[in-house]
Order: C-alpha cells, then sequence, then structure tokens
C-alpha cells in the first residue's frame, strides 16, 4: 500500500504498458514506431521502480529512475541520429526493407 | 475507494489507453502525440505515489524534449503513413501474436503472485524534494557524474553519425 493505492495497482499498469510496448515492437514495420515502443516499455518500467520505491518507504527506486530517464535521452539522440544516417542510404526507415546485415 | 486511488486509478487507464493508440496508429506524427498524452497520464501517476520530481522530470524531460526530437527527426525525414502491403512473412507476425499473448499471461501471473507480498512501508514519503537531492548528490554522484559524461558521448555521437559525408 501507498498511502491507498495498492501495490498490485501499480504493478498490473506497469505490466499492461510493457505489454503494450512489446506488441508494438513486434507488429510495427516503421523504425521509428518500434523506438517508441521501446520507450513505452521503458516507461513501464519506470512505473514499477516508483511503485515499488514508494511502498517500501525508499527513495532509491526514484534516484534509479532520474538515472534511466536521463540515459533515455541519450539514447534516443543516438537512435534517432542512426535513422537520419539510414535514410540517407536507403531513403526508408521500413525494417523490412533494411537488411544489410541479413545472409 | 479513496480519491488517491480513484485518480491513480484513472490515469493509469488513460496512461494505457493512449499507449494503445500509440500502436495501432499508422502515422508516426499521430503515434508520437498520442505518446505525449499518454506520459502526461503516467507524470499524475508518479504525483499519486509521491514522486512530484520524477513527475516534473517525465513531462520536462521524455514529454518536453524526447517526444520533440521524435517529431523534429519525423518532420525532417518526412515520413509518412505505413504502407498497408502484404507481409512477405506472414508466419513471423502470427507467431509474435502468440509471444505476446504467452508473455502477458506469465506477466500478469508474476505481478498476481507478487504484489502482495511487500510490508508496509516503515515512514511515509513526503513530497519534498531535498532528501531525493541528498542522495544524489552524496551517495550516487559517482553515477551522476558517469552520467553527464555519457550525454556528452551521445551528443558527439550523434553529430557524428547524423553529419553529411564529405569527401575532403
Amino acid at each position: 500500500m501507498i498511502g491507498s493505492i495498492p501495490l498490485g495497482d501499480v504493478l498490473l499498469a506497469s505490466g499492461a504498458l510493457f505489454t503494450i510496448g512489446l506488441a508494438g515492437a513486434l507488429l510495427r514495420r516503421s523504425a521509428i514506431s518500434i523506438f517508441l515502443s521501446i520507450e513505452v516499455m521503458m516507461n513501464a518500467a519506470n512505473l514499477a521502480l516508483i511503485g515499488y520505491g514508494s511502498a517500501l518507504g525508499t527513495l532509491e527506486g526514484q534516484v534509479v529512475v532520474f538515472f534511466i530517464i536521463a540515459i533515455a535521452a541519450a539514447e534516443a539522440s543516438v537512435g534517432l541520429a542512426i535513422f537520419v544516417a539510414l535514410f540517407r542510404h536507403k531513403e526508408t526507415i521500413d525494417v523490412n526493407r533494411i537488411n544489410l546485415l541479413k545472409w | 475507494m479513496t480519491t488517491q486511488r480513484l485518480v491513480f486509478d484513472a490515469a493509469a487507464v488513460l496512461t494505457i489507453l493512449f499507449a494503445a493508440v500509440m500502436t495501432v496508429h499508422r502515422h508516426p506524427v499521430k503515434s508520437v502525440l498520442a505518446l505525449v498524452v499518454s506520459f502526461f497520464g503516467l507524470a499524475v501517476c508518479y504525483v499519486m505515489l509521491s514522486a512530484p520530481f520524477i513527475a516534473a522530470i517525465q513531462v520536462i524531460v521524455y514529454a518536453g524534449a524526447i517526444l520533440v526530437l521524435f517529431l523534429f527527426v519525423l518532420m525532417l525525414l518526412n515520413v509518412g503513413e505505413e504502407t498497408r502491403e502484404r507481409d512477405p512473412r506472414p508466419i513471423q507476425r502470427a507467431l509474435a501474436g502468440v509471444a505476446l499473448v504467452l508473455f502477458a499471461g506469465m506477466l500478469l501471473g508474476l505481478l498476481r503472485a507478487h504484489g502482495a507480498a511487500i510490508a508496509a512501508p516503515r515512514d511515509a514519503l513526503t513530497a519534498d524534494v531535498a532528501p531525493l537531492a541528498r542522495l544524489l548528490f552524496a551517495s550516487y554522484l559517482l553515477p551522476f557524474e558517469a552520467l553527464s559524461v555519457l550525454l556528452l558521448a551521445a551528443l558527439v555521437g550523434a553529430f557524428v553519425l547524423a553529419r553529411r559525408e564529405t569527401d575532403s
């Protein structure tokens, strides 16, 4: 219990959010949509961390989430730069057409 | 059911709903805009879980910076709607669907088993930011500084990757 919020609610929301993110990452074809889905999965993990941190009465959960958000910013900038470079070479970011590394 | 729980549940439902909208939309710009709403809902959840600083960061950094970066790149590349075309490997999609259902079931079972296993908090968290800052700049100072180097490396990496090739 956090105040009057049961931890089960938080974990359920986190699990649902993670599953939706996974669905997007598996079923979409645009590389940017897949990237957005990965962001959703990361936020699901953040929600679970904050929920556990609050339930245990510690601040460590919030510190870890702070670091995760900063790393997500770094990851987004590098990932989007990769997409820009890729688009310049292939004129598409459809992952079905990007198969340079496939045998 | 208290107000706090009611607000949390409503915000969580909004978050999940708009995340689902993001997933099903074929147009990437609309996906990003749905995700902005979803992240605002998540910020409300964080406030309800007595983490107002993280809620502010969520709005400023995630909704304000990262998603705007996504929008910039989408408009730079002029990415349109995903075309409806026949999948070259339909079996792969079916398998992905099956894996997804299995994963959702596993996650649900795991969370149901674990949700009630946490003892009551020793002391309730306050909305004060000062204890968090003390923790961040004392116990976690080294990771914090390492993070600034990481961000610098990401900045340089993004610049090098996105630069136009010039043959000198």
